[in-house]
């Protein structure tokens, strides 16, 4: 009976539970946030022919050259991506101009290349397709 | 004591253990494009628990639309296979086609018939003469030429659907005129899409060049968001974006598949009256349940006045959004609703 009783009373060892707990929750919510978080897209993947053949962040500016059948300038700027400079027939690439919000691609028919912009979390604003 | 804490620690774990289990049997967001379809981007959205079943998904869509890619296509034949080209070569003979052909040109026949003849399969002599110049005038932009128009007035005696003799009982397909040639244009990707589609799960996206059809809503129950492009922005410059649940937007504008002459950009949409490119509008978006037949209805309201567009759109179940040449967008009762606020 009495055993019982004190049973129902606080003790230190459901103080340790209760705190290994919430710290644990703390910890999963941290993790769930920092890979999780809203905002711009957390990488720019490059597919040419299918492969992918180069990965970047967009949070640091950066050109470069993507060579195939013909010359595509990428470039990297305050947190877009676009590609600025092409020799292919009508540079359509060039004239979709930049782009910044994840889901979002730019396409080079020509050269077979595609910029995806993958990862990062959808936001309200942000759209599943476009049509033009 | 030290046993309930205990107790209560796994219980609590055990709770977190079923959320994270429920969390991975939930659907996941995938996307997977292809730049080898139809000469355009397609890209494919959908939800799945895992990238098996995204990717077995895929790979059905992908087969289909790479069979009706080489079915539609005016340009290349291919080893064992008679399709639009195939015909465009032996004019005067009753050629057995694949089913898809025949659907196909049944509802490019309906399309002929609801456009006023503006949307017009049969009309490939006069959008060769075209077709040449664009390539022409894209690739080497220094010999670029506007096509004469007396050749192209020569090449309209050559079109017209009673040059097309459709036989759905026996599957065959013959033209009537030496110098006649089909060109499917946008509709064959239109239609392509739409009988993907049909045997699509609900919670998908097809965007085939910007030709978006969506299976229904997302597993949350929310529509898809599309956005349209406004003509003079780039990049992630839309006009507004569009809710869609079920069915198809599309655009027609005269900013795409450019070329100049002499400062003046010719685009691609031909009226068959002018047998040049249409100059009513800078575009139109056609959102439509029936998605087989949204290019061929944003196609035929680029090239009408206004009024003959609502009456097309009301007898289709349709609505639609003008952008004029001053940059000044019209709707037709109903687009408004689909506008996300």
């Amino acid at each position: 009976m009495k055993k019982e009783r004190s049973a129902l009373t606080f003790r230190r060892g459901d103080a340790v539970a209760i705190a290994g707990v919430i710290l644990f929750a703390l910890a999963l919510m941290g993790y769930y946030l920092f890979f999780f978080s809203a905002g711009e897209a957390s990488v720019a993947r490059i597919y040419q022919e299918g492969q992918v053949v180069r990965e970047l962040r967009l949070d640091r500016d950066v050109e470069f050259v993507l060579e195939g059948d013909f010359r595509n300038v990428v470039t990297v700027q305050d947190g877009k991506i676009a590609i600025t400079e092409s020799d292919c027939p009508g540079a359509d690439c060039v004239h979709s101009g930049w782009i910044s919000r994840p889901g979002r691609s730019i396409v080079c028919l020509p050269n077979r290349v595609e910029i995806r912009l993958e990862g990062g979390e959808l936001t309200d604003d942000d759209v599943d397709a476009v049509v033009q | 004591m030290k046993r309930k804490g205990i107790a209560l620690v796994l219980a609590l774990l055990t709770a977190l253990g079923m959320n994270l289990a429920q969390a991975n049997t939930a659907k996941k967001r995938f996307q997977a494009s292809y730049l080898d379809l139809f000469d355009t981007v397609t890209s494919i959205l959908g939800y799945e628990t895992d990238e098996e079943a995204f990717q077995k998904v895929t790979a059905e869509i992908y087969d289909e639309l790479l069979i009706c890619d080489h079915l539609y296509d005016i340009y290349h034949e291919y080893p064992d296979l008679v399709n639009l080209c195939t015909i465009n070569a032996h004019p005067g003979e009753a050629l057995e086609v694949d089913q898809r052909i025949i659907d196909l040109l049944l509802v490019a026949r309906e399309a002929d018939q609801f456009s006023g003849h503006r949307m017009d399969v049969t009309l490939g002599a006069v959008l060769r003469i075209w077709h040449e110049a664009r390539e022409n005038g894209i690739n080497h932009p220094e010999s670029a030429y506007v096509p004469d128009l007396a050749e192209l007035k020569a090449a309209k005696e050559h079109t017209g659907f009673d040059l097309l003799e459709i036989d759905a009982e026996n599957c065959t397909v013959k033209l009537l005129d030496p110098e006649t040639s089909l060109d499917v244009g946008a509709l064959g990707k239109g239609y392509a899409v739409q009988r993907v589609c049909e045997r699509l799960p609900e919670g998908y996206l097809l965007s085939v060049g910007g030709n978006v059809v969506a299976t229904g809503p997302k597993p949350d129950g929310s529509p898809w968001v599309v956005g349209v492009q406004d003509p003079e922005g780039r990049g992630e410059g839309y006009l507004h974006k569009v809710n869609l649940v079920k069915g198809a937007v599309v655009t027609s504008g005269d900013y795409q598949r450019l070329y100049e002459v002499d400062g003046k950009a010719y685009h691609h949409i031909i009226d068959p009256e002018t047998l040049f490119p249409g100059e009513k509008w800078r575009g139109v978006t056609v959102i439509t349940e029936d998605s087989g037949l949204a290019d061929a209805m944003s196609t035929s309201l680029f090239l009408m006045e206004q009024e003959e567009g609502q009456q097309l759109l009301d007898q289709m179940g349709a609505v639609a959004m003008w952008i004029g040449k001053d940059g000044k967008q019209l709707f037709s009762p109903g687009y408004e609703a689909y506008i996300k606020p």
